[in-house]
């Protein structure tokens, strides 16, 4: 490992502000974690590349933010410190989380920001309010596959034409069939699931799937909700838990259900 | 027919970071007036943690498990576990979750954990901060790998050491 020779200088957060040089954005840029309404208690958990976090006030919003590292990269501690902060302000009321990597060049842009779109993110924040994020994921399981063979003619007849002239080839494609079977089943579940949840929620987004993990989907659930929401879960959980494994995630910040891109005509 | 423990197939789990991770990168909020820095690897990192494990050793081990069930007969309903013949099975539902847990978090490690010679720096971090057992990322293995390690957990150590021989 080379590492040891090179960490010490990226390690040493803590005594870094102050002599940040080569910024990418600028010297003075700043890292932003989201917006809240004005008045809340400043974070006290260490922001990305451990730097402190501060709250820039101004409309009757503010921004909590730090110094922009150096170099900014998907690095696990500075992304589970830009999620520590965010449940430090989730915690105190409604928030406008960004997306992790958001900097802002300069104070008076963040602020300029703030102004002119103050009355769009008090909206937002208003949204928002009084609810959590949940996010539901779930696995395909195989637990029912035996019974997918028997129920399934196609299944069945591929197996058994397989296991009379067993060779590579059709041993791929049997499985191949069967996980297909066993996804789709999954899937099935997984609508199920959110046309189950879906009610228990203000708002409903779905997210990326692929093979096995069939279901992605966050909920937008008024705290007071949240455990007859998580009781909802376990239920369904009980009910397709041979084809589907599933676990919930939160109480988190808003992040699935903020606007991405507000104010500003859209750009990119 | 196999039963489930309530707390096994629906364990409340606090955020950690491969369940939130999509969320931080691809959802929340973006200022056009700010900049949103592009990181380096971050498309890899997204695309890897949601890797398809569909792979012809999955569907060996199907066919196998298949070949094993009596469908001349329908004598009695097997169950998946005495299919596929080991303790693990016992436990898909749990296992199914755990090793989702287990890949991804892998996944995304191996990712935080750049190659070395782009990013020397991480490799010790990532050593002191995860509290997983390291394993390695054998793409188009996984089941083949996941059957190992719940079979013989000890033999994880092994394998990595292989890996990084690599």
């Amino acid at each position: 490992m080379t590492a040891p020779a090179t960490t010490s200088p990226e390690a040493a957060p803590e005594t870094a502000p102050t002599t940040a040089p080569e910024t990418a954005a600028a010297p003075k840029a700043l890292y932003v974690y989201g917006i809240a309404p004005a008045g809340i208690r400043t974070p006290r958990a260490p922001g990305v590349d451990g730097a402190a976090v501060r709250l820039l006030t101004g409309s009757g919003l503010c921004a909590a933010v730090s110094a922009a590292p150096r170099r900014l990269r998907p690095r696990r501690r500075d992304l589970l410190a830009h999620q520590a902060v965010l449940d430090e302000l989730a915690a105190q009321g409604p928030v406008l989380p960004m997306r992790f990597a958001v900097l802002s060049p300069r104070t008076d842009t963040l602020l300029a920001q703030l102004r002119s779109d103050a009355a769009h993110l008090s909206r937002q924040l208003d949204g928002v309010r009084g609810c959590v994020e949940l996010n539901v994921k779930g696995t395909a399981v195989p637990g029912h596959f035996a019974d997918l063979v028997r129920r399934d003619d196609r299944l069945r007849t591929l197996a058994l034409r397989t296991r009379r002239r067993p060779d590579y080839e059709a041993n791929v494609r049997l499985g191949e069939a069967i996980a297909l079977g066993v996804r789709r089943e999954a899937r099935r579940a997984a609508r199920e699931v959110v046309d189950r949840l879906a009610p228990l929620a203000e708002r409903t987004v779905q997210g990326t799937t692929d093979d096995e993990q069939v279901l992605s989907a966050s909920f937008l659930v008024r705290s007071e909700d949240e455990g007859r929401f998580r009781e909802a879960v376990a239920e369904r959980a009980r009910a397709c838990g041979d084809r589907l494994a599933l676990s919930v995630t939160g109480p988190l910040p808003c992040y699935s259900f903020v606007d991405p891109r507000p104010a500003s005509p859209a750009g990119r | 027919m196999i039963t489930y423990d309530d707390e096994v197939v629906c364990a409340p789990r606090a955020g950690t970071l491969y369940d939130v991770l999509e969320l931080i990168l691809d959802r929340g909020m973006v200022i056009d007036v700010f900049v949103r820095v592009s990181l380096v690897g971050i498309e890899i990192l997204k695309v890897d943690a949601r890797i398809v494990v569909a792979s012809v050793d999955t569907y060996l081990r199907f066919a196998e498990a298949c070949n094993r069930l009596d469908l001349e007969h329908d004598v009695r309903s097997k169950t998946v576990p005495e299919m596929f013949g080991s303790p693990v099975a016992k436990t898909v539902g749990r296992a199914g979750a755990r090793r989702t847990a287990r890949s991804l978090t892998d996944k995304v490690r191996d990712v935080l954990t750049p190659e070395p010679e782009h990013e020397p720096a991480e490799e010790t971090e990532e050593t002191e901060t995860r509290p997983r057992g390291r394993a390695e990322r054998p793409r188009g293995r996984p089941a083949a790998r996941r059957r190992d390690e719940d079979d013989r957990p000890r033999s994880r150590p092994r394998r990595r050491t292989e890996t990084e021989d690599e």
